[in-house]
């Protein structure tokens, strides 16, 4: 004999698997748009960010002999220029014709030589720089310019360094935080809020459709003539509902998780390479087993607000409360990036999870906090469903106009 | 004769929200539908139930296939009790009503599984069932499109079909021919005779004398939710036809508000 429950599950399941646009639009775009977007926005800032090939035209009033070779590159085109011409220069940094004109005083040089520190309260000499900042070019050969300079001042006057990156490719060997670690912290911050608030609009999606679009649309009642239990019928629904959410779910995990790197990549110096390789195979079971259960708490929850309506527009609005309150939850993992320890704080629904994936993001895993976690939700669960039964018995909330 | 269909004393009362007040025109708070009811439908008979709108008699049938429960009495479908044992119950009965819509998404051939398979009917006598029905009632060349594609016609005939998957012995059909052109509702009414050939009982409900004189060989007139005559069409129809007995009585309860 066929278990009812099951029956059901096929059908709902059947219904989402052979309509291609539902499909499409619930499991494979999510993903993709996160994907696309992240990489899209990533790219967007390298580019903005990266000056390596481009070069820059650059007009000088009395160049000094011993910064010569400090520009001496093949991206900057230096012009020797008098006082008179400077004006006209100015024109055309405005017109972003040209990015730079730097003016040396006249004695530079020997200012320079006959620097001692023991003059405190002389005037220094002053550079002038004229640059465009509605010009990202010319702000970029701005900041090489003052850095270059700053650091021929640095020379002429050093008293001390900090942080001097003295081997060849100027690798960062002060900061000690591993590429694993800095993904963990990004991860931690991040996803576990971006998770929830997809976990919970996807489990809205399916299940406020399957409730209180088949209650609207007359269709349940079908269902409730035939001999088969109310609460197989529940079973069957959130079963198939909780994995509809979960494939929605993974695909915005996975598009998220792909294309971090990107987003990040300009980042690569202060944060080192950010990637997903260093989670192993336990860490993502955990994740999984998470993400399950707090759906099928999350679709348990949203069918009972479901059943309470009579329409799907009445349902989508009794569902936005939580919404809110799964985003508050959410939001506070991005402060506070560190896991909470003490276990009674995994008793409570909607942050344990949050918590928990922070744990895990962070390798901070811990079994017995992730283990409540998911005994918490699945116990939830089986009360919402106990209570689902009820309403599914009450003719006043499945039929009352 | 066996009696299949026994209703003792059945009433239902429904709170009106102060929406449906004005709708009902009334200042009462609630709204007795089904008023101490009582009948008896015997196996193998049509049993009719008329009334206007409004009568209760959707009240009734919906009670009977257990979708909703009687405030007071009971009512044994074949020795089960509609309000003790519903699951029972649904097992015994195809039921059918305006308000029971199948899926659009769906084609007929997969809602006439899904609902066998609701109903635990194996897979063989479903297949053979499946084939009898479809090409009686002419969905064999839809039974592949969605149902939201169909004709309201074809819809109806195929909700009939996917109603009766498990061959039940009692049928319960709120107004068989509302809203049908007269092919389909003749393909409808030649059915439940067909059924009743078959030794099926059949309650229909309906405010249409022709129909009621047509196939009932019993008949309950149902005025503001109370049975008012209960017997053979033949016992009631002996002096006068069916419209004339009907409005007598009406006019005797309810005076000269026609
Ligand atoms: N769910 C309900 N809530 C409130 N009133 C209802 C409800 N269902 C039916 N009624 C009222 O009960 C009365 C009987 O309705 P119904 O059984 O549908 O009559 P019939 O089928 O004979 O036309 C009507 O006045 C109707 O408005
Ligand atoms: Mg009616």
């Amino acid at each position: 004999m066929k278990n009812a429950a099951f029956v059901v599950f096929k059908k709902e399941l059947t219904r989402f698997f052979s309509d291609k646009r539902l499909l499409f639009t619930t499991v494979i775009l999510p993903g993709l748009i996160i994907f696309l977007m992240y990489t899209v926005m990533g790219e967007a800032m390298n580019t903005s960010f990266n000056t390596d090939d481009s070069t820059f035209d650059i007009a000088v009033v009395n160049m000094p002999d011993i910064l010569e070779n400090s520009f001496e590159s093949e991206r900057y085109n230096i012009t020797d220029i008098n006082t008179d011409d400077i004006n006209s220069i100015r024109d055309k940094i405005s017109n972003k014709d040209y990015q730079l004109c730097i003016v040396f005083p006249e004695d530079f040089n020997e200012s320079l030589l006959t620097y001692t520190t023991i003059e405190k309260d002389r005037t220094v000499p002053n550079v002038e720089i004229y640059y465009n900042s509605s010009d990202i070019q010319s702000s970029n050969a701005y900041s090489e310019a003052v850095s270059i300079l700053s650091s021929v001042e640095e020379t002429v006057s050093n008293v001390f360094d900090v942080n001097r990156l003295d081997s060849p490719d100027n690798e960062n060997i002060y900061d000690v935080a591993s590429d694993e670690e800095a993904s963990g912290l990004l991860f931690a911050m991040i996803l576990p809020m971006i998770l929830m608030v997809m976990m919970y609009s996807s489990c809205v999606s399916f299940s406020v459709e399957s409730i209180a679009g088949e209650k609207e649309r007359g269709t349940i009642a079908s269902l409730l003539i035939t001999p088969t239990p109310r609460n197989q019928i529940i079973i069957g629904k959130v079963l198939a509902l909780s994995v509809m959410a979960l494939l929605s779910g993974i695909s915005s995990f996975l598009g998220t998780i792909l294309s971090m790197p990107m987003l990040m990549g300009n980042m690569e110096d202060a944060v080192g390479g950010i990637s997903a390789e260093y989670y192993v195979f336990s860490d993502y079971l955990w994740l999984i087993l998470i993400i399950l259960t707090t759906i099928i708490l999350f679709v348990t929850l949203i069918s009972i607000l479901s059943t309470f309506a009579k329409t799907v527009k009445e349902a989508s609005s009794l569902v936005m409360p939580l919404m809110i309150v799964v985003m508050l939850v959410s939001f506070g993992s991005m402060y506070g990036t560190e896991a909470k320890s003490e276990l009674y704080w995994y008793a409570i629904p909607v942050y344990n999870a949050v918590q928990s994936m922070v744990g895990i993001f962070s390798f901070n895993a811990s079994p017995v906090n992730i283990g409540v976690t998911i005994l918490v939700n699945l116990l939830l669960s089986s009360v919402g469903l106990l209570v689902l039964t009820k309403m599914f018995n009450n003719e006043n909330i499945m039929f009352g106009k | 004769m066996k009696e299949i269909l026994k209703v003792e004393s059945i009433s239902k009362t429904f709170k009106l929200s102060s929406k449906q007040q004005k709708v009902e025109k009334s200042n009462s708070k609630t709204k007795t539908a089904v008023d101490n009811l009582s009948f008896s439908a015997y196996e193998g008979e049509i049993f009719g139930l008329l009334g206007p709108n409004g009568a209760g008699k959707t009240t009734t049938l919906r009670m009977l296939a257990t979708l909703i429960k009687p405030d007071s009495g009971d009512a044994f479908i074949d020795g089960s009790s509609i309000v003790k044992n519903p699951d029972e119950v649904r097992g015994k009965i195809g039921f059918l009503t305006s308000e029971l819509k199948l899926e659009d998404f769906f084609t007929p051939d997969f809602l006439f599984d899904f609902f066998s398979d609701l109903h635990k009917v194996p897979d063989e006598v479903r297949i053979q069932r499946k084939e009898e029905l479809f090409s009686k009632f002419g969905i064999d060349k839809f039974s592949q499109v969605k149902v939201a594609n169909l004709s309201t016609g074809m819809k109806q005939k195929v909700s009939l079909a996917v109603s009766i998957v498990h061959d039940p012995n009692i049928i319960i059909f709120d107004e068989p021919t509302n809203g049908l052109d007269v092919i389909t509702a003749k393909v409808v009414t030649d059915f439940l005779e067909e059924l009743k050939q078959r030794g099926k009982t059949v309650i229909v409900s309906t405010h249409i004398f022709s129909l009621i004189e047509k196939i009932c060989d019993r008949v309950g007139i149902i005025i503001d939710g109370k049975m008012i005559v209960c017997d053979d069409l033949k016992t009631i129809t002996s002096e006068k036809n069916l419209e004339d007995v009907f409005f007598d009585i009406y006019r005797e309860r309810k005076g000269d508000e026609i």
